[in-house]
């Protein structure tokens, strides 16, 4: 265990540990919007910069993303410095700028007193603040249907080529993950359209009402050795088919 | 045949004895001099030699690399007299044949210079190249970069053979870390340094990677070492591979450089051959192999983090440095990532010693920098100074000045896009890593680009941005999305549309690149406007106040006019593109300004001042 | 330590399903009332005795916990349930498909929610008034 300063509070932590989980923790907040714990932090969105300073740094300080950089022993952290929330206010700026519509990005500038933007606004229509997390959700965690593709300010997230994906699955974990709504899906009754491609949903064996995605189910199956078929039962008739075999059950 | 230590001596002194007062005829065949029928000079060359009864052992003809001066090429040379031919064409084969067996110089294939008028027969003489300290580009435009035996004849390999005869890795490292050298990529982070970190790292394998990625627009350095010296590339890696403790390696090249991937993949062939590189070098223990890695040719690939993830096969952005890549770099394993101008500069050190590599140079930066010098200068092209020279020895000595009688410096651009733009009164900073980050620019891999008065600074400013908006990877928000307004602002100024509200607009994008982005690049994204807005800020706000571009440039903001000093000679109704001007011959002519497009064409031919640039109202 | 269990008695059970009310209370969503994540099943034929409580047995080897592809499902070691942690969770709904006894349940556009015995007191021990539900 090493030990480290935050906002003027000594802290233990593990070394290397990073440094939002540790404020997270000790109660301090920071923001984030490219953050989620559950893929490697990527560092994109800027918006939990901090200062860092050391003892021996003779009165010199950087700004670094709090998500990914390593505690170290003795390291100051400050993460209300004029200099951080500045900055966090600039990047709510060009955000704004870039998705006027976004309600997550309108609220979290407000707390950040940001009330007359100056910036040339793009489309309303807009909602992807280009986070990543969907595409580190699905590339890490699932199939890998989805990736950023171009570059700069073109540079958007799809499918390879822009073309309907072999792999991807349907679960819309991609979807379900993104911090301001931007990826669209539809599901009417028995389909499931993402991405440009439309999944049957398996209807459940037992009602019809729908299950999942058969690739979805197949992927699973395949990680957890269960049998495809055994995914094709809606909650419902689950847990009323558990009901009936207690009811089997002596007492 | 495998050479070993014992046998590579032997080997090297037969070589080098070639070379005793050898004659030998070499056509630069680099991609510029190619472009322009180097191959063919080559071809008549020989076929000419082959005619007057020449054979290999009379003379020698050697295709070599590129000599850094392509507006003079084709480039052939005489050895070993020196003699330096520019602008050969195929015609000329006969001539440069025939005056070779008299043992004479073509007269008119000889440079002239522009001062004296003087033809100059010796490369040595020529003040382009007398003013050079040429190390790192010590065998390019000498050997045949597909032949490793003119390589070793030249001295490539004397150091890795010493290196292992006599020295342990240890002792490599101490050599690296004496010598103070700097990455010549553009961070001029301490190679040394770099080094023995990754040395210590827990990790295998350790793999030593060079940047070939060169992305600055009218930056060569790079390109013209690995086409024409390819072996001092790999003999650089692989010492650092045996300081390291490494046996893989990678060059990562940009698609847009065939040539110097042919090369290189030649050289790793024959390095193989010989027992230079692969399993056991040189017999001993240490083996050490090095893929070619081509890269897309995006410019953000030239950072150190996403180069390394393009090498993965991952998209190719950047990633936080808080934990360094000699711990964690190319698939997490503790890796070395050098520029190929660095790793050339490392057999020098090895072999002469870190001692006479650091009495060059300034303080904290040692030995030399090769630059490649464009834009508003006489003789662009490769240049290698020592480190310290003024940029004023630079472009005034050694790239000749400003072109044009009337023309005056206005500003000089060092280290790519990122880069700042330094005025005149700058031009007597010496050139280091140093003193260039000082005052607002960087040394960057070593691109210079120089600005005369018809340049305009707003516009140059704007040039930058909009490069590096298309390059910016997109990943981190100040970088993508701060670019994006900040050449929204810049051409509103262009265009006339500027408001003086948007000078702080500009600083404000500027603090939140230089504070928020996540690399180097973004980081740095600034520098151009920053500079030309401390430097320069008058022309900002002519822009912006008076509606005026007083290069000429802008054409929302400027009218070009022909004054009373005109003679009527009509050079320039000749050149306008759009046949807007007017007038009989020793007559004033006059320009229709509804037709003109403010292309400046009038403006640059006019031998009598007699064009006006004047405000968007006249 | 002896970890204490969520004991079901469903022949006291007079399937009145305070115990889903209670639930849904304890996990609100936006401060409105959540899924159940329990379920009282009365017998067809109103037969005393034969109603039925289906809730997360904690299974040793779950269904759910192998099928998360972000690692979002964890046993508590205080109580020894498996709770969901929100901020891995990709909402995928791989674990709702894999229980096999329905006890995985989802919620349109949230978390997928399970029984974590209310962190070692549940709310529908204490609402349950035949008193088919212990924890002990």
């Amino acid at each position: 265990m090493i030990e480290l300063t935050i906002d003027g509070k000594r802290v233990q932590a593990r070394k290397g540990e990073h440094l939002l989980a540790i404020a997270r923790r000790e109660g301090v907040e920071i923001p984030t919007l490219c953050h989620h714990e559950a893929v490697e932090p990527s560092g994109a969105c800027r918006m939990c910069m901090v200062e860092v300073t050391r003892p021996d740094w003779e009165g010199w300080s950087k700004l670094v993303t709090a998500c990914n950089f390593p505690a170290e022993e003795d390291l100051i952290v400050r993460t209300r410095t004029d200099k951080v929330m500045q900055t966090r206010k600039e990047i709510l700026e060009l955000l704004i700028a870039r998705t006027p519509g976004s309600q997550l990005i309108a609220e979290m500038a407000r707390e950040y007193g940001l009330d007359h933007p100056t910036l040339t606004v793009g489309e309303l229509s807009e909602k992807c603040i280009l986070c990543d997390i969907c595409t580190r959700v699905c590339q890490n965690l699932v199939t890998g249907a989805i990736s950023r593709i171009n570059r700069g300010v073109e540079k958007e997230v799809n499918t390879p080529f822009a073309e309907v994906s072999d792999v991807c699955i349907g679960c819309l974990a991609c979807a379900k993950s993104c911090p301001t709504d931007a990826i669209e899906f539809k599901q009417v009754g028995l389909e499931r359209t993402i991405w440009g491609r439309t999944f049957d949903l398996v209807p459940c064996t037992q009602c019809g009402a729908p299950t999942l995605p058969k690739e979805q189910a197949e992927w699973l199956s395949e990680r957890t050795g269960m049998k495809v078929e055994e995914y094709f039962v809606c909650v419902k008739c689950k847990a009323a088919q558990t009901a009936r075999t207690y009811e089997n059950i002596a007492w | 045949m495998k050479l070993t230590l014992d046998t590579f001596h032997k080997f090297q002194k037969e070589q080098a004895a070639r070379l005793e007062g050898r004659k030998a005829i070499t056509v630069c065949c680099g991609t510029s001099c190619r472009a322009k029928g180097g191959l063919d000079v080559a071809s008549a060359i020989q076929t000419k030699l082959k005619d007057a009864g020449l054979d290999e052992n009379a003379v020698e003809l050697t295709q070599t690399g590129c000599h850094g001066w392509c507006e003079m090429g084709p480039i052939v040379t005489v050895e070993p007299e020196g003699t330096f031919y520019q602008q050969v064409k195929v015609e000329d084969a006969d001539a440069i044949v025939a005056s070779y067996t008299k043992g004479n110089a073509e007269e008119k294939l000889l440079y002239r210079d522009p001062t004296t008028r003087q033809r100059v027969a010796s490369y040595h003489a020529i003040p382009f190249y007398a003013g050079q300290t040429r190390w790192a580009l010590r065998n390019v435009g000498r050997v045949d970069p597909a032949n490793i035996n003119d390589s070793i004849a030249r001295g490539s390999y004397v150091a890795l053979n010493r290196a292992l005869t006599s020295m342990t890795p240890e002792g490599v490292l101490n050599e690296v870390a004496e010598a103070k050298l700097r990455g010549r990529g553009g961070g001029g982070f301490d190679a040394g340094r770099k080094w023995r970190s990754a040395a210590k790292a827990p990790g295998f394998p350790k793999y030593i990677i060079c940047n070939g990625d060169e992305g600055d627009p009218g930056a060569f350095m790079d390109r013209t070492i690995m086409e024409g010296d390819p072996h001092g590339v790999l003999e650089g890696m692989i010492l650092a591979a045996f300081a390291v403790g490494s046996n893989q390696g990678y060059i990562y090249v940009r698609q847009e450089y065939p040539l110097a991937v042919e090369h290189l993949r030649q050289a790793i062939k024959d390095a193989h051959a010989m027992g230079l590189l692969g399993d056991n070098i040189l017999g001993t223990e240490f083996s050490f192999d090095v893929r070619i890695a081509r890269g897309g040719g995006a410019f953000v690939c030239g950072e150190s983090s996403a180069l390394m993830r393009s090498i993965e096969g991952k998209v190719g952005e950047p990633r936080a440095k808080y934990v360094h890549a000699t711990d964690k770099g190319l698939n997490d394993k503790p890796t070395v990532l050098n520029n190929v101008e660095t790793y050339v500069n490392v057999p020098l050190i090895v072999e002469k010693g870190s001692q006479w590599f650091a009495n060059t140079g300034t303080d904290k930066s040692k030995g030399t920098k090769a630059f490649s010098v464009v834009g508003k200068v006489l003789h662009s092209g490769l240049i290698e100074v020592p480190m310290g020279t003024t940029l004023r020895e630079l472009i005034f000595d050694i790239a000749g000045g400003i072109p044009g009688k009337n023309r005056q410096f206005k500003a000089v651009q060092t280290g790519g896009p990122s880069g700042g733009c330094l005025p005149e009164k700058m031009l007597d900073l010496p050139v280091d890593f140093d003193s260039l980050a000082d005052n607002g620019s960087m040394m960057g891999s070593g691109g210079l680009i120089v600005m005369d008065d018809r340049n305009c600074i707003v516009d140059v400013a704007r040039y930058f941005v909009h490069f590096l908006v298309e390059e910016s990877c997109g990943k981190c928000v100040p970088c993508r999305e701060g670019l994006r307004h900040l050449l929204d602002v810049l051409e509103r100024i262009t265009q006339g549309k500027g408001k003086m509200s948007d000078l702080d607009t500009i600083e404000r994008l500027c603090d939140v690149l230089e504070n928020g982005s996540l690399c180097a690049l973004g980081k740095s994204a600034a520098n151009p406007v920053r500079s030309t807005l401390r430097y320069f800020r008058k022309e900002y706000e002519e822009h912006i106040n008076e509606h005026f571009c007083k290069a000429g440039v802008c054409p929302a903001l400027c009218t070009y006019k022909i004054n009373d000093q005109c003679t009527g000679c009509t050079l320039c109704a000749k050149v306008c593109p759009t046949h807007c001007i007017s007038g009989s011959r020793k007559e004033k002519h006059v320009i229709d300004q509804a037709k003109c497009i403010q292309c400046g064409s009038c403006f640059d031919v006019c031998n009598f001042n007699a064009i006006d640039i004047l405000g968007s109202n006249g | 330590m002896e970890k204490k269990l969520l004991h079901v008695y469903p022949q006291r059970c007079t399937a009145c399903r305070n115990c889903e009310i209670a639930c849904s209370f304890a996990h609100p969503i936006d401060g409105k009332a959540g899924v159940a994540r329990i379920k009282a099943f009365g017998d067809k034929e109103g037969r005393v005795g034969h109603n039925q409580i289906v809730v997360c047995m904690q299974c040793e080897d779950a269904a759910c916990v192998s099928a998360c592809p972000a690692n979002a499902l964890w046993r508590n070691p205080d109580t020894g349930a498996i709770y969901l942690l929100e901020e891995r969770c990709i909402r995928c709904h791989s674990c709702v498909a894999a229980c096999p006894f329905g006890n995985m349940r989802p919620q349109a556009d949230e978390f997928p929610s399970k029984c974590d015995v209310c962190g070692g007191d549940p709310a529908c021990v204490k609402f349950c008034p035949a008193n088919a539900l212990e924890y002990k």
